[in-house]
Order: C-alpha cells, then structure tokens, then sequence
C-alpha cells in the first residue's frame, strides 16, 4: 500500500536528524521539512501539514528542554503523536450486524467510484452469509441504473432502480422498504456524485438520508484527489452524518494522502480500499494495526524501543 | 548590514540567497492551489535561476520582482505552443472525404464520456454531423450510457456490446462514418491506470490500428500530485508500447470537473507543465452546455492571488 511509503520517507528524515551531532533549531526545521515535503507530495492538505509542523515544535520547544533530556527521543515521539491524531479519528465506525438490518448508504464526488464500489462492499458481505441488496437512487448519471444493475447481476445480489422515476428519494425509499420486507440485512444505497458547489445536489443528498435513516453513510474518495480533498470531505460530513471513508483506486500510482484529510476532515476512519475495478479488489482497512505498521515497526522500532 | 545600504540605494546584485524566503513563500502558495509539489518546486527553482545575478531596480522588493518574473514563467508555460483548431481540422478531414477522429483517453471516472458527449453537442452547434463509437467494452453500463447521450443528442452510436477488441470496434465504427457521411467519430475507451501495463498495451493497440486524427487526455481539476504521473506516463506507455515507427502521443488535454475546486486550479499547471501540451477544452459542470477554452490570464491570476 503506497501510504506505507510516506513511512520511508518519515523515517529517513528522522535517521537524518539522528546522525546529526548536536540537535538545534536549524536540525530540527530540516527534519520537519523533509517530513511535511513526504505529506505534501501524497497530497495532504496543506493546512494540515503546516499545523503539524507548528505543533511539534511548540510541543518539542528546544529551549525550554533541560540538558538532561533526550532530545531525539522527545522529538520523535511528537512526530509519532500527531501523525497518529492524523490518521486515527479515535473511534470506530459503526460496524452493521450480520442479520440485523442495516442501511448504508454510500455519497462521493462525482466519478469517485462509489457505484463500484457498493457493489464491492454487498459483494464482500454476501460471501460471509449476509443478504445484502442494493438500491440505485443515482437517478441523474446516464447509465446509472444499467451500470448498477449489471454489476449486481454478475454478483447474485438483488437490487433496486428504476428507468423512468427521476426522483432519488422516492427511489430510495421505495428500495429500502422492499428489501426490509424480504429481510435483507444489509440495504446499500448508491447516490449520484455531486460537489459542495452545488447546493441542490447537496440538499438533495440530505433528503435522501433524511428519507431512508441510513444506519452509516460511507464517504467513498479517489485516492489521487489533491487539494480540494479537506473542504470537499468536510462539506459532505457537514450535510450528512459521514461515519467511515473508502479509498479508491489504490491499486494506481497516488499516495492516498487525501484520506488523510478526509479522515480529518469527517472525524471518520478509512474501513476499507478499492484496489481494482473486479468486484474483488477490495480489501479491510483497519486504522490501528496500519498506524502501528507504519510507526511501529520496521525503521521505526529503533526509536519506539529506546 | 551592506547589503541593507545597497537596497536602498537600488541596483543590487540579487543572490539565490535574498530570494529563498520569496521563492519559498511563492512555492507554498502554489501547493496550496493544487499544484504539484515536484512543478512547484522546479517552477522555483527556474524563476531563481532567472533572477540570481540580475540587478534589483531602484525600489522595488525581492518579492514583488520574484512575483512578476514567476507571473512571466506560468503565462509561458500556460499559453500553447502548438495550437489545434478542431473545426478548420475537421472541415480539412471532410474535403478529403474522411472522418475526423477524436479518441478519448485517461484514468478511470475522470469524466471522459460526459464530456465526449459535451464535445459532440459542442460540434453540432457548429452544424458538424457527429457519431459516438463505444469502445468501452468493459466497465459494466458504458455502452448504455453511451447509447443515453446518443438518444439524447440524437445522434449515431456505433457499438458492439461488451467485451469485444476495443481496437476493433472503432476501427469499424470508422469505417460506417466513412459510409454514412459522419464528419466526426468520438472515440469512448474505458478508464486504466496508468501502470497498468496490459490496459496501456490495449490503448496502445486501438491508437495504432486507428491513427485518429486528435488524442485527447482527459484529467480531472481535483487530481493531485498524481496528475505529473498520468501524464508522463500515458505518453511514456504509448511511446513504449508502440508497434508502429512513429508512435501517437497525447495530443491535448480536456481538463474536467472544474466547478468543483473553488480557487484550487493548480491541475491545470502540473498537467501542462509535464506533457507541453494545451488544454483545448474545461469541463465545468455536467450538463451538454458546461464546456469551456481555458482562460490562461485568469489562471495565472488565481495561482498567485
Ligand atoms: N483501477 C480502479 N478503478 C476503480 C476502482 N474503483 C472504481 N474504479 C473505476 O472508477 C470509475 C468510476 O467508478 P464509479 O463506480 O462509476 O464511480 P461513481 O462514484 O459511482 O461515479 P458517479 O456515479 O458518476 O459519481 C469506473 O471506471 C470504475 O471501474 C478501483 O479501486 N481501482
Ligand atoms: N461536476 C462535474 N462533474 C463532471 C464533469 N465531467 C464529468 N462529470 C461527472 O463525473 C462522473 C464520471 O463521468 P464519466 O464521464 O462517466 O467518467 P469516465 O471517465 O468516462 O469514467 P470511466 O469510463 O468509468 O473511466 C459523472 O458523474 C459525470 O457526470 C464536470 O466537468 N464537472
Ligand atoms: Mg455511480
Ligand atoms: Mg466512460
């Protein structure tokens, strides 16, 4: 996974500063920019970085550490500290129960990959003993509906749309009020894409949460999004209960960064990662053990056992 | 302490040194706007050489002369060198009696079919006879959604369902235009990244048997660092994977999905910056009408604001 190379990158800094004889402010700038460079090219907001950098030096402030202490040691723990509060919101995502009827529903910007990637999800589910089912309220993108369709017929998963109705929550609900009927225990709700820019599509995403009590909304991310990733991520979380993010397009060349800023930005964790357009390229994405992996092992256990 | 004296009194020679605090100011603002980190940097590091060693005019500040020299450097780099003008190419295509064809090619959901359907709309309104040729055969409801925007626009579609030889396809979807009089063929091809390999090589395949008149790389304004390496490498593939002596390369760039980044526009840059070529066309929106040229002032502008 390519957010493992920013740990490369993270602990070649700190070897840097470990092989300098005397740690001062100058050492430590160059350490915290190497760092911030790593975060900037896999995309992480800006904003992001600089308050991180800000943050480790107030915490580490070389002035006021005595003589006695371990400079390196201190330091490298700050780093350690904010990159986890990065990557790790502190809670767990709700988490659905086999038999007991859950509704997710799934929002993104356009193209983002969110029809696959329900199909992905059901798909994951079903082969653990789950009903899953799957509903298109995409009433806007051309082909919606076929799309969604052929994905769950390949798969054996019912689904849910319409070729005439144009509205989304009459859609949804409609959906979702089948598939509780028939027992279904996992209802998985695909919605167009759409951008903060435009409020109507934004109002209309609330009307459909609003209608169908969705027990998760699932934030789905392009892992090759910039800049834009914070306040995009952060818009929808401000209109909709986001409680977990997906990442797609993992298997490509980006670093993913702006799941870094999508997990700031919603408060919500990464639960999984798309690494295909197969309905099986998808793959758990448990914050914690990958936080550990990345900080906790390897290059790192030098300084994590010192 | 002389150096103060000598930047009051003008004419100072200007060191890389004077100037690291502008350019990393200058660079930061940048990133902030969505470009690259690696084309910042070179960006700077260029606007640097240009400076160092020049004489500081009589009052004026490093940083307004760093700005001005970066303004010069991106108005450059923006302003197409080689400028295609589809519709006197396309009326050229008809007097020898063939299609001109457009292949549409890129990353996956960045926008190509939408905007393939924005381009047509664009060349009716210009009284230009258009078919659509489904050469997605793979990723499930592309042909229907194809065969939607044809409805729509009404206009000719020419599929084969799905998982036939893309390459294939649209050679013979060429071949009906040919027939039926069309002036134009819209190639659709399906997303890939660009590692990977057999998908390129396909790419590859379907550009070399059809030689197209014009291939368009479609890529998003909300791409990151990530949009230096689709570029370089949708090129470096088909020049690598080429069968044929002079391979096609990216022609020009459909920048998508710019209503959606606010003042971050700096997608545009990295993309232009890495492949030389011009962005011929901004998506902007999802509807037939939201196709626009880039406004390269404007750009510039925003970058520095
Ligand atoms: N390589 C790769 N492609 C993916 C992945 N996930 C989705 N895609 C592709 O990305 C493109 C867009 O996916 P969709 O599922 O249609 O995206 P969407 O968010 O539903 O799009 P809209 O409904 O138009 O907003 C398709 O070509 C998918 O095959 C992934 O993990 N890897
Ligand atoms: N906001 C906005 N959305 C756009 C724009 N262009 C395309 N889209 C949306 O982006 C999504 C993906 O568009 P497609 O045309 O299916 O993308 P694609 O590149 O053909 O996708 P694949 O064939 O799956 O690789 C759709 O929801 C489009 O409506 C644009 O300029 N602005
Ligand atoms: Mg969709
Ligand atoms: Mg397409």
């Amino acid at each position: 996974m390519v957010l493992a190379q920013l740990g490369g990158s993270i602990s070649r800094a700190l070897q840097q500063m470990s092989n300098a004889t005397i740690i001062d402010e100058k050492v430590l700038s160059e350490c915290l920019n190497e760092i911030s460079r790593a975060l900037l090219q896999a995309d992480v907001q800006f904003k992001l970085v600089r308050d991180m950098q800000a943050n480790i030096k107030r915490i580490v402030n070389l002035d006021d550490l005595a003589a006695g202490h371990n400079k390196r040691r201190i330091i490298q723990q700050a780093i350690f500290n904010e990159l986890c509060k990065m990557l790790d919101p502190g809670k767990p995502s709700f988490t659905p129960k086999k038999g007991k009827t859950s509704v997710i529903m799934f929002v993104g910007l356009q193209g983002s990959g969110k029809t696959t990637t329900c199909t992905k999800y059901a798909y994951y589910h079903q082969k653990k003993g789950w009903k899953p089912a799957l509903v298109c309220a995409d009433t806007f993108r051309a082909g919606a509906f076929d799309q969604l369709k052929q994905n769950a017929t390949k798969a054996k998963i019912p689904f849910y749309g319409s070729y005439t109705e144009s509205d989304p929550v009459k859609i949804a609900v409609e959906g979702v009020e089948t598939f509780k009927k028939e027992n279904c225990d996992l209802i998985i709700v695909d919605t167009s894409g759409r951008h903060k820019q435009e409020a109507a599509l934004f109002e209309e995403m609330r009307q459909v949460s609003e209608a169908t009590k969705p027990d998760l909304v699932i934030f789905v991310m392009d892992s090759s999004i910039g800049q834009a990733a914070f306040d995009q991520a952060q818009a929808f979380k401000q209109s909709v209960a986001v409680g977990a993010v997906i990442v797609t397009k993992m298997d490509g060349h980006a670093k993913g960064g702006g799941a870094l800023s999508a997990v700031a930005a919603t408060k919500s964790p990464v639960i999984f990662i798309g690494t295909g357009e197969h309905i099986d390229e998808f793959e758990v994405f448990d914050v914690k053990p990958f936080v550990s992996r990345l900080l906790g092992m390897g290059d790192w256990s030098g300084f994590m056992d010192k | 302490f002389t150096s103060m004296f000598q930047s009051i009194a003008g004419n100072a020679i200007i060191e890389k040194s004077d100037l690291q605090p502008a350019l990393k100011a200058l660079k930061d603002r940048l990133m902030t706007k969505n470009v690259a980190e690696e084309i910042a940097e070179k960006l700077c590091e260029s606007v640097a050489a240009s400076l160092e060693g020049k004489k500081l005019g009589s009052f004026t500040r490093i940083s307004s002369t760093v700005q001005t020299a970066m303004e010069e450097a991106l108005l450059r780099i923006l302003t197409p060198k080689r400028s295609i003008d589809i519709l006197r190419e396309v009326h050229a295509a008809k007097e020898h009696g063939k299609p001109y064809v457009i292949v549409f090619v890129g990353v996956n959901g960045v926008g190509k079919s939408t905007n393939l359907a924005k381009v047509a709309y664009w060349l009716l309104q210009h009284n230009i006879s258009v078919m659509l040729a489904a050469c997605d055969t793979f990723r499930s409801g592309a042909v229907e959604q194809l065969r939607t925007h044809a409805r729509r626009l009404q206009i000719p579609i020419f599929e084969k369902g799905y998982e036939k030889d893309p390459a294939v396809v649209a050679r013979e979807a060429i071949q009906e235009a040919s027939r039926n009089k069309s002036d134009v063929v819209l190639v659709d091809t399906a997303g890939r990244m660009q590692d990977n390999e057999p998908l390129m090589r396909a790419l590859s395949k379907l550009i070399n048997l059809n030689s197209p008149d014009l291939v368009l790389f479609v890529g998003e304004a909300l791409v990151g660092n990530d949009a230096v390496d689709q570029l370089s490498k949708f090129n470096q593939k088909l020049a690598d994977l080429s069968t044929v002596p002079n391979a096609r390369l990216i022609d020009g760039i459909l920048l998508t999905k710019f209503d959606t980044i606010d003042d971050k526009v700096g997608a545009a840059l990295s993309m232009v910056y890495i492949s030389g070529a011009p962005v011929m066309f901004v998506g902007c929106g999802q509807s037939y009408t939201d196709l626009k040229k880039l406004n390269v002032k404007s750009i510039v502008k925003t970058l520095l604001k």
